[in-house]
C-alpha cells in the first residue's frame, strides 16, 4: 500500500491547510504510475497530485475537505 | 484637521504653497486611512472564500484588486484637488477614491454590493462613479483616460480652472487610448494630469518585458507636454510633482504626465499567488507608510501618541464604513433590470 | 474459494479526466509539438499560464519564443497574429476577457475576418483568437460577458464554443488546423479551476492523443423527446441538470449543444424541433438582436408549423451584467429559469 501525501506547497506555513480542489479519479479505480489524481489547493497556489505507483486507489477525503499538508488523502494498494 | 469629506486642500495658489508641517501630517493621515482601509477589504473579501478559495463566494465576491503600498501616489496627488476637480481611476481604485474625499459608507456599501451604494450595487469594486466628487474608474486599461479629457472639456469650457486627474498604471502605456489622450489632451489644450503609477507589474508581466523604454515622462515629450517621474514613491515628491502639474493645468497652461514609481504591495488581485514575482521577501521592507512616519518623527511632528490617535481615528471611520455596508439592504432581485436608461 | 470470498474482479481502469482548461492546454501543446508554425500569445500566458490557465505548462515545455507574453496592446498583438498568420505562422492569440474586445475590434472584424475575402481567397488568415467568456462570479459589467453573438454576427470568422473538456480538445485542434480565423470562446465557469464554484461536468474523459471535434457540428447531449432545449457553454450544465430533475416528472428533454456558432448546426436544430414540437433556447449573451434570435429564425425560415407552442427564450435581458450577487443571477440564465421556461412550453 502506497500513500499518497498533500504536497507541501507552502515552505514558510508548512501547518497551512489546505484543499483537495478536484478528484479527476473515482474511489477503486485501477490507475497507471503518474496518472492525474487530483488537483490541490494551500493559500491560492494550485499544484497537481500524480499517482506514484499503479494500483487500485482509495480515496480519503472529499472535494473541499480541509487538509494539513503531507496528511494522506489517498492510498493506492 | 480634516473633515469627514475633504481631505485636501482647496484650488488655486495653495497648490504652489511648500509643505509646513500641518501638510506633512495631513498626507501622513491620508495615507494610513488608505492602508486602514484596504486592511479592512482584505480581511473581510477573505473573511467567507474558503474552506480553499472560491472566487464568487462571500459579502465581497469577484475581483478584488487592493493598492497597499502606493498610497503615496493618490495622498501627494489628491493634496492638491478639491471634490470639484475629477478624478478617473482604474481597477484598482480606492486609494484615489479616499484620498479624492469619496463618502466611505457609499463607497464601502457599493463594493458590498447593497442597495445604498455608490451605484446601487449594480456596479462593484470597480465600477464606483461618485458625481459629487466627479470621480469615476473603470476596468478596461487605459480606458479612464478618455473620459477625463471629456471632463477637463467641459471644465474649461465653464471657463473654471477646476483639473482632472487621470489614473493608470504603466501597463497602461502600451495601450492605445493613453497615446490618443496624450495627444488629444496636448492638441487641445486640456487641463489633465496624467498619472502613471508604475509598480513594475502588469499582472505577472514585468515592465521591463513589455515596454520600449524605461520612463513613461519620456512619453510626454513625444505629444509636447512636460513629463516627471519620480523614482522613489515618496509622498512629498509625488506632492512637490503634482502641484507643479495641476497649477500648469489650473493656470491654462494645459496637460502634463507625471509617473510615480510605486510599489504593489500585495498580488495584482486577491488570490495571486505572485509564484512570477522573484523580490517579494523584499516587499515588506518598502512600505512606504512605516518610512514616512519615520521621517515625520525625527522631524518632531509625530510622536507615539499623534500615531495611535491617527490610527484609531482611521480604524473608526473604515470600521464605521464596513459595518454601514454590512447593515444596509441588498438590492432588489426584481429591480435587477432597472437604470440602463434615464 | 469460500462463499464469504469476495469476488476477484478486477478494478475498473480509471477513464483518463481532465479539467476543460487542462483539455484545452493538452490540445495546444499536442498541436505544438506536430507543427513548429504554432505559437501563443497573449498578456500572461507565459509564466503566469494564463489567468484562467490555458496555457498552464506550456512555457516550461516550448519556451519564450513560441509562448510570448505581450504588452497590454490588443490591437497590436492581435495585429501582429494576423500579420503572421499571412505570412505562414500558425498563431493562437489570446484576448484575455471577450469584455475587451472594444479596444482591438478592428483588427479582428475589419481585418481577420475579412483579409480572406478582400484578397479574393488569395491570402489565408489561419489564426485562433482565444478569449475567456461568461459571469456568475461577481466580476462586473465589463468582465462578464459571452459576446459570442457580436463575434458570430460578423462574416469571415468561425465561432466555437465548447462546454465540456473533450470538446474543448477535440475543438481545440479543429480550430488550430482550421485554414480560417476561429474564434475559441472558453466560459470561464467550465474550466474547471481550483478558484472558482464548478459544475461537475467541468471535469469529463477526455481522449488521448490526437482528437478532433468538427467545427460546424452540433451535439446531443441528451435525447429527449418532449421539448429542445437548444444551448451552449455553461448552459449545457444547466439545462442537463434541469433534464434530470424533469424527467422525475414525466418531461423528457432533449439537449443539443451547439459547440459552433460559425458555422451554426442548423439542421441539428431542424431535425431536433421537428421531432419535439417546442423549443427552448438558452444563451448567456444578451438577448436582443443575437444567438437565440437566430435559432428561432432558423425554425421560423424553414417551417413555424414545426412548432406546437411559442419558443421560449432564456437569456441576459438586455441589461449590463450587475456586481451584486442576486442581481446578476437574477439575469443570468440560471437552472431555475430554464426550468420555468422548459415547464411553460410543455404545459402551453
Amino acid at each position: 500500500m502506497t500513500e499518497v501525501p498533500f504536497p507541501g506547497l507552502s515552505t514558510e506555513n508548512p501547518d497551512s491547510e489546505g484543499v483537495v480542489s478536484t478528484w479527476f479519479v473515482g474511489e477503486g479505480e485501477s490507475v497507471a504510475a503518474d496518472q492525474l489524481l487530483a488537483e490541490v489547493q494551500v493559500d491560492k497556489v494550485a499544484a497537481e497530485v500524480l499517482a506514484p505507483v499503479a494500483g487500485v486507489v482509495r480515496l480519503l477525503v472529499e472535494e473541499e475537505a480541509v487538509v494539513k499538508q503531507g496528511e494522506p488523502i489517498a492510498h493506492i494498494d | 484637521m480634516t473633515t469627514d469629506t475633504q481631505l485636501s486642500t482647496p484650488s488655486g495658489a495653495a497648490s504652489a504653497r511648500a509643505l509646513d508641517g500641518e501638510a506633512r501630517v495631513r498626507l501622513y493621515e491620508t495615507m494610513v486611512l488608505c492602508r486602514t482601509y484596504e486592511e479592512a477589504i482584505l480581511r473581510e473579501y477573505h473573511a467567507d472564500k474558503g474552506p480553499g478559495f472560491d472566487i464568487g463566494k462571500g459579502l465581497i465576491p469577484g475581483e478584488m484588486h487592493l493598492s497597499a503600498g502606493q498610497e503615496p501616489v493618490a495622498a501627494g496627488v489628491c493634496a492638491h484637488l478639491s471634490t470639484d476637480d475629477g478624478v478617473t481611476a482604474t481597477h484598482r481604485p480606492h486609494h484615489f477614491a479616499i484620498a479624492h474625499g469619496m463618502d466611505l459608507r457609499k463607497m464601502t456599501a457599493e463594493i458590498f454590493g447593497r442597495e445604498t451604494g455608490l451605484g446601487r450595487g449594480r456596479g462593484g469594486h470597480m465600477h464606483l462613479f461618485d458625481p459629487d466628487t466627479h470621480f469615476s474608474c473603470s476596468g478596461i486599461i487605459a480606458e479612464g483616460y478618455p473620459p477625463a479629457l471629456g471632463q477637463a472639456f467641459a471644465f474649461k469650457r465653464k471657463g473654471t480652472d477646476r483639473v482632472v486627474v487621470a489614473v493608470t498604471g504603466e501597463g497602461a502605456a502600451n495601450q492605445g487610448g493613453f497615446h490618443e489622450s496624450l495627444n488629444l489632451a496636448a492638441t487641445w489644450n486640456l487641463p489633465v494630469v496624467f498619472v502613471v503609477e508604475d509598480n513594475d507589474w502588469g499582472i505577472s508581466v514585468p515592465k521591463s518585458a513589455c515596454t520600449a523604454i524605461p520612463s513613461n515622462a519620456d512619453r510626454a515629450a513625444g505629444y509636447g507636454i512636460p513629463g516627471e517621474r519620480v523614482e522613489d514613491n515618496d509622498v512629498e515628491a509625488v506632492h512637490a510633482a503634482a502641484g507643479r502639474a495641476v497649477a500648469r493645468a489650473r493656470a491654462g497652461q494645459g496637460p502634463s504626465l507625471i509617473e510615480v514609481h510605486t510599489l504593489r504591495m500585495w498580488g495584482h488581485f486577491e488570490g495571486d499567488a505572485q509564484g512570477y514575482r522573484p523580490e517579494l521577501a523584499e516587499v515588506p521592507a518598502q512600505d512606504p507608510i512605516p518610512r514616512y512616519e519615520q521621517a515625520l518623527r525625527a522631524a518632531g511632528l509625530l510622536d507615539d501618541d499623534a500615531v495611535s490617535r491617527i490610527k484609531a481615528a482611521a480604524s473608526e471611520r473604515v470600521e464605521d464604513a464596513v459595518a454601514h455596508a454590512k447593515d444596509s439592504p441588498l438590492p432588489d432581485p426584481a429591480q435587477a433590470t432597472d437604470h440602463v436608461f434615464a | 474459494m469460500t462463499i464469504t470470498d469476495t469476488p476477484t474482479t478486477p478494478a475498473p481502469a480509471a477513464s483518463r479526466r481532465l479539467s476543460t482548461s487542462k483539455a484545452m492546454v493538452e490540445a495546444i501543446a499536442q498541436e505544438m509539438e506536430r507543427d513548429p508554425s504554432v505559437i501563443y500569445l497573449g498578456e500572461d500566458v507565459g509564466a503566469y499560464g494564463g489567468i484562467f490557465s490555458s496555457t498552464t505548462g506550456l512555457l516550461d515545455r516550448f519556451g519564450p519564443d513560441r509562448i510570448l507574453d505581450t504588452p497590454i496592446s490588443e490591437t497590436a498583438f492581435i495585429g501582429l497574429g494576423i500579420g503572421a498568420a499571412t505570412e505562414g505562422l500558425r498563431p493562437i492569440v489570446e484576448l484575455m476577457f471577450a469584455d475587451f474586445l472594444g479596444v482591438c475590434f478592428d483588427q479582428i472584424y475589419n481585418h481577420m475576418a475579412k483579409i480572406h475575402f478582400e484578397s479574393g481567397g488569395n491570402v489565408k488568415v489561419p489564426m485562433v483568437l482565444t478569449t475567456a467568456v461568461g459571469g456568475g462570479y461577481s466580476d462586473g459589467a465589463q468582465h462578464s460577458q459571452c459576446l459570442w453573438g457580436t463575434f458570430a454576427h460578423l462574416p469571415g470568422m468561425k465561432v466555437v464554443v465548447p462546454s465540456n473538456p473533450a470538446d474543448a480538445k477535440g475543438l481545440m485542434t479543429a480550430a488550430i488546423r482550421d485554414d480560417n480565423p476561429v474564434v475559441y470562446l472558453f466560459h470561464k465557469g467550465v474550466m474547471g479551476l481550483p478558484w472558482m464554484a464548478k459544475n461537475p461536468r467541468s471535469i469529463d474523459v477526455v481522449p488521448e492523443g490526437e482528437y478532433v471535434v468538427p467545427i460546424g457540428k452540433a451535439a446531443l447531449a441528451r435525447e429527449g423527446k418532449d421539448v429542445t432545449v437548444v444551448t451552449l457553454s455553461l448552459s449545457v450544465h444547466h439545462a442537463l441538470d434541469v433534464a434530470e430533475k424533469l424527467a422525475g416528472d414525466g418531461i423528457d428533454v432533449e439537449v443539443l449543444d451547439l459547440r459552433s456558432l460559425v458555422p451554426l448546426d442548423r439542421e441539428a436544430i431542424l431535425t431536433s424541433v421537428a421531432k419535439t414540437g417546442r423549443l427552448v433556447v438558452v444563451d448567456e449573451d444578451y438577448q436582443s438582436f443575437g444567438l437565440s434570435g437566430e435559432v428561432v429564425a432558423t425554425v421560423a425560415d424553414r417551417d413555424p408549423t414545426l412548432l406546437k407552442a411559442p419558443v421560449q427564450r432564456v437569456a441576459v435581458p438586455d441589461v449590463p451584467i450587475p456586481y451584486a450577487h442576486v442581481l446578476e443571477y437574477a439575469v443570468l440564465p440560471r437552472p431555475e429559469r430554464i426550468e420555468e421556461a422548459v415547464r411553460r412550453v410543455v404545459g402551453g
